[in-house]
């Protein structure tokens, strides 16, 4: 393999693993503020490529205007989401929220098929995106470049908020403790709800972005991307917001390169991602950055 | 009192025996083909809910057990010229292309792989507690998938198999749906169906009182496989067509649905629920159909059954979270007593 | 003769040092309190001697065996049970189901036998209910043997507890402040309990409690606990009189 060959895998691995990582951190944000695996994440990421689908293909709107309004609609429904099906289970067991979250899922998979049927649709091609570059002898699109920029801008802006602002420490008080929280006059629903749109618009990103770069879209392309992205969440510690772009990056780079250097088992490339978790779960359940969390006796 | 019991007992299988003669000579295939599919139900529901509602993980790697199962069923069942006829990109391995085994060995060879397999995904996941379960034998689900498509020269890859023998019949599936409830019965109420149960309650409790968590969780989960297989095994053998996409998550999702519906740890609600569910599953159907009413025909909208059965689950979950029976079981007595308690209404349990 | 023996026992969870070189000896036939404050360090203590938690440090010998980093039921098997500071009964399941599956641990049927109901099965399963039911019938609860666990008021939920704890047969009972939330009638008829399980079961108990009136009631020595470390051991009377231990619970008055 050759050198130009080889940065042109990994300029696609580190894309790729960006993608993953956007998607990761909402998994993340949930898991860490409700210990819920939110199933329904990856349904989410594929109704943002629906929605900016619809507003570039059937109403004609500029693509940057489409975006705003794809993301702000999928941070909505993201939150209304958890507003329905979640909320009234939050004291019950674990296994009935999980349950709802599957049931979520489906819900949303579902209602794409009978809305926008079985049938694959076209994402449009925007010229910004995808024009070609030539770096040397490496031929790049131009969204390869674009994705990782935006990922490091959102990721930068995420953590200021996290760290500096009023709600983001809201958050990091409810993921604690709920109890205390409220006591010290947290609003938790609101809080919670507020988690929820974050982590679905950051996969709105992730959704628009996938669909430019893999134009083929369907109602059921949320499964597999969500089913990995939590699977990089849990690599790099879940909870940990820096340990889901971390994780998303190995995941990423791991799958392009796995495919690029053994051929033969290109088939096998969704399964890499569950060998993957189940080592980390054999060998560091915790994660690369996770911190332990066990059950009180 | 005891043996008034039993007479009741056995009349209600004269019953249901009475029954299944006279819908296997007067009901059309279509109906039978329904009757078959809730006694599979009534299995994989059984399998799962030991695993989920007795023993309290949270698996969901169903679909890859079944897959297992179906596939050695099919295999092992199919005669050597429909192999030939199936295989024609890549030939079966032999010994396996010259080999038709009889139903039921071939059904519990199914069974016994998916107890295999079950115990090589478990050596690992069982480790693992709640969500991280889940997602953990979710994967493994899919690995077995993705296995089964790329090992052409074993399932025939993506192109599925396809002339299965159908050698499924009302008494096969209702006769292991049988054989599976009497088992699951004697299990649970054993002193190791109690251990899964406490293991259920409490996990850390029932370790300290001595019982070895790995030992039990993979005892209910390798049991549970096996079942599935079997259910599998079953399936195949009833459509006379298996392939990988029959073993996506979906085929999860409905049996989780049956297992949530009829109350998880109810062996009396797996069983009426495996029966609801399967019957409206195809009553539903018109939902996806299109409705001719004769002067004016609504299209059909694909995947609006699938729409109104999340939201079922969801309002369930929600709303009845003990679904129907919640860890209760049948017994005549509660029968009589409701009998009892309104005369006129004849109590519907079954 | 030596029961059980804990070498400098540590816990540290991160960079937090819960028990720090617990040294621990009990005798057989002993009743071993261990008193300090909240968050002292000894619940964790339990939960290293039971295996719930692997020591950081140390050993952990019962009968001069090593039991150290063992799982809760291979520690169970050989003769440690425990009840819990906020009762862990199976809530769902009748008070006798609870006694019977502390019964499970010495069962010598494979779950093929016990699922066909074979001879062998058959006979362990009665004596595992005539065991239980003569082990409620000493608590008292025998009545209740059909009532959900989660159904009986508190003082009950706690007797269970020690029911299901003596089913499974152990040589050294744990009881995690079996008197919380009790009123002086009913802790001092636990005292008597104790005590009355103590000679019928031919136990040994160690026990974490907060109430004085059980504490020095019954207990042959006392050890004491402040943050992690052992600050004094000895009869009733030697801890009431030591002075680190009433500065523990009382602390330290500026002008001293």
């Amino acid at each position: 393999m050759s050198l130009d060959i080889l940065l042109q895998h990994l300029a696609n691995g580190i894309s790729q693993g960006s993608l993953y990582a956007l998607i990761a951190i909402g998994y993340t944000m949930v898991y860490g503020i409700l210990r819920l695996i939110n199933f329904a994440h990856g349904e989410i990421f594929m109704m943002a490529t629906y929605f900016a689908f619809f507003g570039i293909a059937t109403f004609g709107m500029p693509w940057y205007v489409v975006f705003i309004l794809a993301i702000l609609l999928t941070g909505l429904l993201g939150m209304s989401a958890e507003r329905v099906a979640y909320r009234p289970l939050r004291d019950a067991p674990k296994i009935s929220i999980l349950i709802s979250a599957i049931g979520v899922s489906y819900l949303i998979q579902n209602l794409a098929i009978v809305l926008f049927s079985g049938r694959p649709k076209a994402f449009p091609q925007i010229e910004f995106f995808t024009r070609m570059f030539t770096v040397g002898n490496v031929r790049i699109q131009a969204l390869t470049i674009v994705i990782p920029i935006v990922t490091a801008v959102l990721l930068a802006v995420l953590i200021y908020l996290i760290n500096h602002t009023k709600n983001g420490i809201a958050m990091r008080a409810v993921a604690k403790d709920h109890e205390t929280a409220k006591l010290m006059g947290i609003d938790v629903n609101k809080t919670i709800a507020l988690t929820f749109g974050i982590g679905s618009m950051l996969a709105a990103v992730g959704g628009i972005m996938w669909g430019l770069k893999f134009p083929n879209i369907l109602p059921t392309m949320g499964i597999m991307p969500g089913l990995k992205c939590f699977i990089a969440a849990v690599l790099g510690g879940i909870g940990s917001i820096s340990g889901a772009v971390i994780g998303g990056f190995i995941l990423g780079l791991g799958e392009i390169l796995l495919v690029a250097f053994f051929q033969n088992l290109t088939g096998y490339r969704d399964a890499f991602a569950f060998v993957l978790l189940i080592l980390i779960l054999l060998f560091k359940p915790t994660g690369i950055m996770g911190e332990k969390i066990s059950e009180k006796v | 009192m005891k043996n008034k019991k039993n007479i009741y007992t056995l009349i209600s299988i004269a019953l249901v025996i009475l029954f299944l003669l006279l819908a296997n000579s007067f009901f059309d295939s279509y109906q039978i083909r329904i009757l078959n599919l809730c006694a599979i139900y009534v299995v994989l529901g059984l399998s799962m809910n030991l695993i989920n509602g007795f023993t309290g993980l949270f698996s969901l790697g169903h679909a890859g057990f079944m897959a297992v199962g179906a596939y050695t069923t099919a295999i092992l069942t199919m005669p050597i010229a429909a192999k030939e006829a199936n295989y024609f990109m890549t030939p079966l391995v032999s010994p396996l292309n010259n080999m038709v085994w009889p139903f039921l060995p071939a059904l519990i060879m199914g069974g016994l792989l998916s107890a295999v397999a079950a115990f090589i995904i478990g050596a690992p996941a069982l480790r693992l507690k709640g969500d991280y379960l889940a997602i953990a034998t979710l994967g493994f689900g899919e690995i077995i998938r993705i296995l089964i498509t790329n090992a052409q020269s074993l399932t025939n890859g993506a192109l599925g198999l396809k002339s299965i023998p159908n050698t499924t019949n009302i008494w096969w599936s209702f006769g292991i749906a049988a054989a599976t409830t009497v088992i699951m019965i004697l299990l649970i109420n054993s002193s190791y169906g109690r251990a899964f149960k406490a293991i259920r309650e409490d996990e850390i409790a029932a370790e300290n009182m001595g019982i070895n968590l790995f030992k039990h969780k993979m005892l209910a989960f390798v049991i549970g496989a096996f079942f599935a297989g079997i259910g599998g095994g079953l399936l195949g053998n009833l459509l006379g067509t298996v392939d990988p996409n029959m073993f996506k998550f979906t085929l999860t999702f409905n049996i989780l649905f049956v297992i949530v519906l009829g109350g998880m740890g109810s062996i009396t609600g797996t069983i009426i629920s495996a029966f609801i569910v399967t019957i409206s599953m195809e009553v539903l159907r018109f939902l996806d159909a299109p409705i001719n009413l004769g002067f004016i025909t609504i299209p059909g909208i694909t995947g609006m059954r699938m729409v109104v059965y999340s939201l079922l689950l969801i309002i369930v979950i929600i709303y009845f979270r003990q679904g129907l029976m919640g860890t209760r079981e049948f017994s005549w007595d509660s029968v009589i007593a409701l009998i009892k308690k309104a005369p006129f209404k004849k109590g519907g349990a079954k | 003769m030596t029961l059980l023996k804990a070498n400098k026992i540590t816990m540290q969870f991160g960079g937090l040092t819960a028990v720090s070189d617990f040294d621990l000896e009990i005798k057989n036939g002993e009743i071993i309190a261990l008193i300090g404050p909240n968050g002292a360090g000894k619940t964790t203590a339990f939960n290293m001697i039971t295996g719930v938690y692997k020591p950081t440090k140390g050993s952990i010998y019962l009968n001069d065996s090593d039991i150290t980093g063992f799982r809760p039921d291979q520690i169970t098997k050989k003769g440690i049970a425990r009840t819990f500071q906020n009762i862990r009964l199976f809530k769902d399941l009748s008070v006798l189901d609870n006694v019977l599956i502390a019964n499970h641990l010495n069962i010598k049927s494979s779950i093929l036998e016990a699922a066909l109901k074979l001879p062998r099965y058959k006979r362990e399963e009665r004596k595992m209910y005539e065991k239980s039911m003569e082990l409620l019938k000493k608590v008292g609860l025998a009545d209740l043997r059909d009532e959900k666990s989660s159904s009986l008021p508190y003082g009950k939920q706690r007797r269970l507890e020690i029911a299901r704890a003596l089913a499974t047969e152990p040589k050294l009972l744990l009881l995690d402040e079996p008197a919380a939330g009790m009123n002086p009638k009913e802790t001092e008829d636990l005292t008597l309990f104790i005590k009355q399980i103590r000679d019928e079961f031919d136990l040994t108990i160690f026990m974490i409690e907060h109430h004085m009136q059980v504490v020095m009631g019954i207990s042959d020595r006392i050890y004491v606990f402040d943050y992690g470390v052992t600050i004094a051991q000895g009869t009733p009377y030697e801890i009431q009189n030591n002075q680190k231990v009433i500065e523990a619970y009382l602390g330290v008055s500026e002008d001293a």
